[in-house]
């Protein structure tokens, strides 16, 4: 009976019930669609990052992360590449020759990382060459070595394909060297940061010039992701005077903004289950103070405090068990919608290309999320209806029936 | 079966007393149809509320059925009212979202009795209060005689020693008031329930077998007649 007149009393007020049930429900819509837009950023950065500049492992000699030396060349190179390429873990594994550069055309200067990459093994690991405004991944080129700049660098140069340009450093004996490229193709990530800073030439040619045969970085990517530390200890085991680190090691950043995004969410529902509980404070006192008279009666007749406390509460526990499903249908159907078709965010493409973020977003989101914020959702309402529940259980019913 | 003695009921709010009854002497006994009458401010309520348990008395003490009421916890007085008190409201207080047959059940179901009980029960109270047509429905959609008489039955569904009413008939046309009083009537002198009421309705004091006249918190008549 406590059951059924709880049920019945929350459709006496429907307006005000649906508000509460709308506004819990868009608690939980709320929290899931920022849980999912944060982890579908947060993929899509450290996707990016992986796919762009990082790969899963990058394999180094000891000092060159310390020192950038020219001559701190891998020791052993091939040996390392040709267990790598045996592996049938690996997906792909590209061996760059990375010199810092002074580059220079007639409408600009800049510094820049050459990378002097083999075109096909760092197409296997990276996508810079999907990334091409005409598709010439460092093939098509008479004379002049070829060169891919990016279109933030082709602005600041004033470069264009076809463009001439030079770009100096010094080589292993520590003489000037130069080196003069003609612009191929321009590419354009979505880290105009990593575009700014980054160049690509054909590894021979860079070589050559510099005089550095061999490589700096080994970068690979494997075919399971989960994988990758697993990986990694298998190869400081094989090669331990190398240095091998992990995406997670190479771009602690990345990790740091995952850590960061989960203590925004954290915040955020916070503030949400805050929002709620006020917001179901006020409706259910507002009941409460609105049924005096009658709660006074159901005392006076016979009907004990307890039971009293419980109708409270399981109006109020009848509340979220409405918003629940439809706050939680509502958001699975809008995560699952833009999650195909993305959220279109192109007005705000520059800024979130400075964090190497594009401009459309899929949220996404673990099914757990699902159950955390309905459990969430119910403690709070729960929760916030007590203090409504217990004004009630202070109603003296004599005072209530003759002034009420 | 209801006798209060010497009670007196201050109400203290801090900056002014009211004193609602100054030694109050009564004795109701089983079957009886009492009227407790007397002007606005008289201490009437006070009276019957004291009585029903719902206020708890300054002084004095109050047995009901042997049990002295003002010696139970909160929880035990309400229980006691649940199982030896019926009540009616001035203003009816029937539970809104609950049908006719509903109300009437309701204090049966809080008194944990069975099915087969409850229904039987219901039948036979809302056919006294003539409102065997009218089970189904709400409050809101009967006449304020017809709550009144749903209210009657609910007071009755418990099984009570006596029913109190609060000025039942004071929101009620002639009509439904001569209804009302004949159905209470009736289930006095066929069934011997004991009724007692306060009002200032002539209509009332006209048809009750014993008029205790309540002024200035204390009795000044008992007649019965």
């Amino acid at each position: 009976m406590i059951f059924k007149i709880a049920f019945k009393n929350i459709w006496r007020n429907k307006l005000r019930s649906w508000t509460v049930i709308i506004a819990i429900a868009l608690g939980i819509f709320g929290g899931l669609a920022v849980i999912s837009t944060a982890t579908g950023l947060s993929d899509m950065r450290q996707r990016n990052a992986i796919k762009t500049y990082v790969s899963h492992v990058q394999i180094h000699d000891s000092n060159y992360l310390k020192y950038s030396g020219l001559k701190d060349l891998i020791a052993s190179e091939e040996k390392v590449m040709s267990y790598i390429q045996e592996s049938d873990q690996v997906e792909g594994v590209s061996a760059r020759l990375r010199i810092e550069s002074f580059i220079q055309s007639a409408g600009g200067t800049s510094g820049v990382v050459l990378n002097g990459i083999d075109p096909e093994a760092e197409k296997q690991v990276t996508n810079i060459a999907e990334m091409l405004q005409e598709g010439n991944y460092l093939a098509d080129f008479k004379r002049k070595p070829p060169i891919l700049i990016s279109k933030k660098l082709s602005t600041k140069l004033n470069a264009k394909i076809k463009t001439t340009i030079q770009c100096s450093f010094t080589d292993i004996n520590g003489q000037p060297a130069t080196g003069v490229f003609k612009v191929v193709d321009i590419f354009t990530t979505s880290n105009s940061m990593y575009d700014e800073m980054n160049a690509f030439v054909r590894l021979e040619d860079l070589q050559s010039i510099s005089r550095l045969y061999g490589s700096h970085e080994i970068a690979l990517t494997l075919k399971d992701e989960e994988l990758v530390e697993q990986y990694r200890e298998e190869l400081m085991a094989k090669f331990p005077g190398l240095h091998i680190a992990s995406w997670r090691g190479i771009a602690p950043g990345l990790g740091y903004a995952d850590k960061m995004m989960d203590l925004v969410m954290t915040i955020f529902l916070v503030i949400i289950m805050l929002a709620l509980a006020f917001g179901i404070v006020n409706t259910m006192l507002m009941a409460v103070l609105e049924r005096k008279k009658e709660l006074g009666m159901l005392i006076s007749v016979g009907m004990n405090k307890r039971k009293v406390f419980w109708m409270i509460v399981w109006e109020s526990i009848f509340l979220a068990l409405i918003a629940g499903p439809l706050g939680i249908v509502t958001s699975y159907l809008a995560i699952q919608f833009f999650g195909k078709y993305g959220i279109d965010l192109s007005f705000a493409a520059a800024g979130l290309r400075s964090v190497g973020l594009e401009s459309i977003i899929y949220p996404t989101i673990d099914s757990y999320y699902y159950i955390v914020i309905s459990v969430l959702v119910i403690i709070t309402a729960i929760l916030s209806c007590i203090y409504p529940a217990l004004k009630a259980l202070k109603l003296n019913p004599s005072e209530t029936l003759r002034t009420a | 079966m209801i006798k209060v003695t010497d009670i007196h009921k201050t109400y203290d709010d801090g900056k002014v007393q009211v004193h609602a009854l100054r030694g109050v002497d009564v004795e109701i006994k089983e079957g009886e149809f009492t009227a407790i009458v007397g002007p606005s401010g008289s201490g009437k309520t006070t009276l019957l509320n004291v009585i029903g348990g719902l206020d708890t008395p300054t002084l004095g003490s109050v047995s009901i059925s042997g049990t002295d009421i003002a010696n139970l916890s909160e929880n035990e007085l309400i229980d006691f009212r649940l199982n030896h008190i019926g009540f009616v409201f001035q203003s009816y207080n029937l539970i809104p979202v609950l049908t006719a047959k509903e109300n009437v059940e309701f204090l049966m179901l809080l008194q944990k009795r069975d099915e087969a009980e409850r229904n039987e029960r219901i039948t036979k109270l809302l056919k006294a209060v003539g409102l065997e047509d009218q089970i189904n429905k709400k409050p809101n959609e009967m006449s304020g005689g017809q709550q009144q008489r749903v209210a009657v039955a609910r007071a009755l569904a418990s099984k009570p020693d006596f029913v109190l009413a609060d000025e039942p008939t004071a929101n009620l046309d002639s009509k439904s008031t001569a209804n009302l009083l004949d159905i209470m009537l009736k289930l006095n002198e066929e069934e011997n329930i004991t009724f007692v009421f306060s009002t200032h309705d002539q209509r009332v004091i006209d048809r009750a077998k014993r008029v205790i006249t309540v002024e200035d918190g204390k009795i000044l008549s008992d007649v019965t007649k």
